[in-house]
């Protein structure tokens, strides 16, 4: 199976592990990702700050370009440059001059027949067609993540999304089945800030200081994650937002792939998991998981 | 603060929430104030002021209040409000409208931080094609730091230096730096919609001056 793939910026930079084991976990289950060729940056949540056009234009030229290669599918990992370019193929099905407009400045012209999909939809369709099976050599027990999505993979502009948005179960469907016992938790769509982080901290550190002090509450041990910009926050400022809310505990933030990985037998070293702030490697091997 | 919604103006709210349903694409006529939004929304415990109370605000037609808010600024375009509304208004969408009107119509933002921030990343992505982290942080911190020192405020200049300095050594020493440039060949096609955006904006700025009301396209 082929499936067109859009990276974005982070995957590129500051999570460029992610993009790594991303492209090795989907060709050891037999998806092939295909980067497409020349994408540009999707805008982020900033273009719809600064301009609505801006905001639509930037992915609608990723999408003319995975449709003109010939692609049906097409794999965004990152959330934000997901629901970016879900937002925009909205607005273009509903507004053909705004198409036309767009298009006029396109080489690779849009149609808009791309069928977006996010990390979790591809492992879960993996999942139904069988790919896992006999790939599970490691069962993750004892490891209790808090899945947390984070909130861009659910609110994506009126685009109905295939989990429930108040509490999606995709993650607890995949890490279940690699043996984890993912817990019951009440912040896993709450939002970590994403680039308040940066420009109003305050805020930003309040609210992560919320999600990581339930999650200690509730029993985790770790958190997992699908979003790059979630797990930078999350893990780059742990210290940080911890001591200013008075919280004691240090929880590794993995992404999805690490521990799916893992479960197949691939070493984290091979993954680059030492790209995190805070150590990975210690719960998995007090845990006996590799 | 949270600002008075109490004042009605049946003139001046005709064209304000003309504007916002039109730009924001999103009903506001049809919010009755259940507050589901309010009590889901991410950031309101730091803003006092919820997307309801903005939303009554656009009702009534208070538009400096509308316009000059901390939730306006300090909203984290989460969506959490738009999935709980039972009527489906997307108030994070609201929000952003009002970002951009507000600095149509010459605000002073609330905290000029987050204005900057979206303003370099804007300028990056479509300067290269693609966000190069480093090179758009560089933008922001600069604008950051100069606004400090313009205010004599070395202070806190000095302390956003060091703060960024130190992420930034903890970045780089988890390999997580990367000082290659990242670009589009295509750039052009992106610089182009730039133009275009900063022509659009334009107009609507000197629509609104000149009294014509405001126009999308
Ligand atoms: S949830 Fe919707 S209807 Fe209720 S107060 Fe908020 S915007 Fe209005
Ligand atoms: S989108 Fe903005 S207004 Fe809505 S819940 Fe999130 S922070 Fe609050």
């Amino acid at each position: 199976m082929e499936v067109a793939y859009y990276p974005g910026c982070s995957l590129h930079q500051s999570s460029q592990f992610y993009d790594l084991q991303t492209r090795r976990i989907f060709s050891e289950l037999g998806v092939t990702l295909t980067e497409i060729d020349d994408w540009s940056c999707c805008g982020a949540t900033s273009a719809g700050k600064f301009n609505d056009f801006l905001a639509v234009a930037l992915p609608a030229r990723n999408l003319g370009i995975a449709e003109q290669s010939g692609f049906k599918e097409m794999l965004i990992p990152c959330s934000g440059c997901y629901s970016s370019h879900l937002m925009s193929q909205t607005r273009l099905r509903s507004n053909k001059s705004l198409m036309d407009e767009i298009n006029g400045e396109l080489a690779f012209k849009v149609n808009n027949h791309l069928k977006l999909v996010n990390i979790l939809e591809l492992f879960l369709e993996a999942k139904d067609k069988g790919q896992f099976d006999s790939r599970i050599v490691k069962q993750l027990k004892g490891l209790k993540p808090a899945c947390y999505y984070g909130c861009m993979t659910r609110f994506a502009y009126d685009v109905p999304v295939s989990d429930n948005v108040e509490n999606p179960q995709g993650m607890e469907t995949l890490l279940t089945m690699t043996g984890a016992e993912p817990r019951d938790w009440s912040y896993k769509t709450a939002c970590c800030g994403a680039s308040a982080a940066i420009n109003d901290p305050d805020t930003a550190f309040n609210l992560m200081g919320k999600i990581l002090k339930n999650a200690v509450k509730t029993g985790c041990n770790c958190i997992v994650t699908t979003c790059p910009m979630c797990q930078l926050n999350l893990d780059a400022y742990q210290e940080k937002f911890c001591n200013k809310a008075g919280i004691y505990e240090r929880l590794p933030v993995y992404f999805i792939t690490e521990l799916i990985g893992i479960s197949m037998g691939i070493p984290l070293s091979e993954m680059n998991a030492d790209r995190h702030f805070i150590d990975v490697f210690g719960l998995v091997k007090e845990l006996e998981l590799v | 603060m949270i600002p008075s919604a109490t004042i009605y103006n049946p003139q001046s709210a005709k064209t304000l929430i003309d504007e916002v349903i039109e730009r924001s694409n999103q009903n506001i006529y049809a919010c009755y104030q259940c507050r589901r939004c309010a009590s889901g929304c991410t950031v309101g415990e730091e803003t006092g002021i919820t997307p309801d109370v903005l939303i009554r605000l656009i009702i009534t037609g208070n538009r400096e209040e509308a316009l000059d808010n901390a939730l306006v600024w300090q909203c984290v375009s989460c969506y959490t409000c738009g999935t709980r509304c039972p009527n489906n208004i997307q108030s994070g969408r609201v929000t952003e409208t009002l970002k951009k009107m507000s600095r149509e119509e010459d605000v002073i933002p609330l905290n000029p931080n987050i204005a900057y921030f979206h303003d370099a990343f804007v300028q990056g992505c479509t300067r290269w094609g693609r966000v190069n982290e480093m090179e758009f942080m560089g933008y922001y911190e600069l604008k950051n730091i100069g606004k400090h020192l313009v205010n004599f405020q070395f202070k806190k200049a000095y302390d956003e230096i060091v703060l960024q300095v130190r992420l930034g050594a903890s970045m780089f020493k988890q390999k997580r730096l990367h000082l290659k440039l990242h670009t589009s060949r295509g750039r052009k096609e992106v610089k182009q919609f730039y133009k275009m955006a900063l022509k659009k904006k334009a107009t609507l700025k000197n629509d609104k001056k000149s009294g014509i009301g405001f126009r999308l396209d």
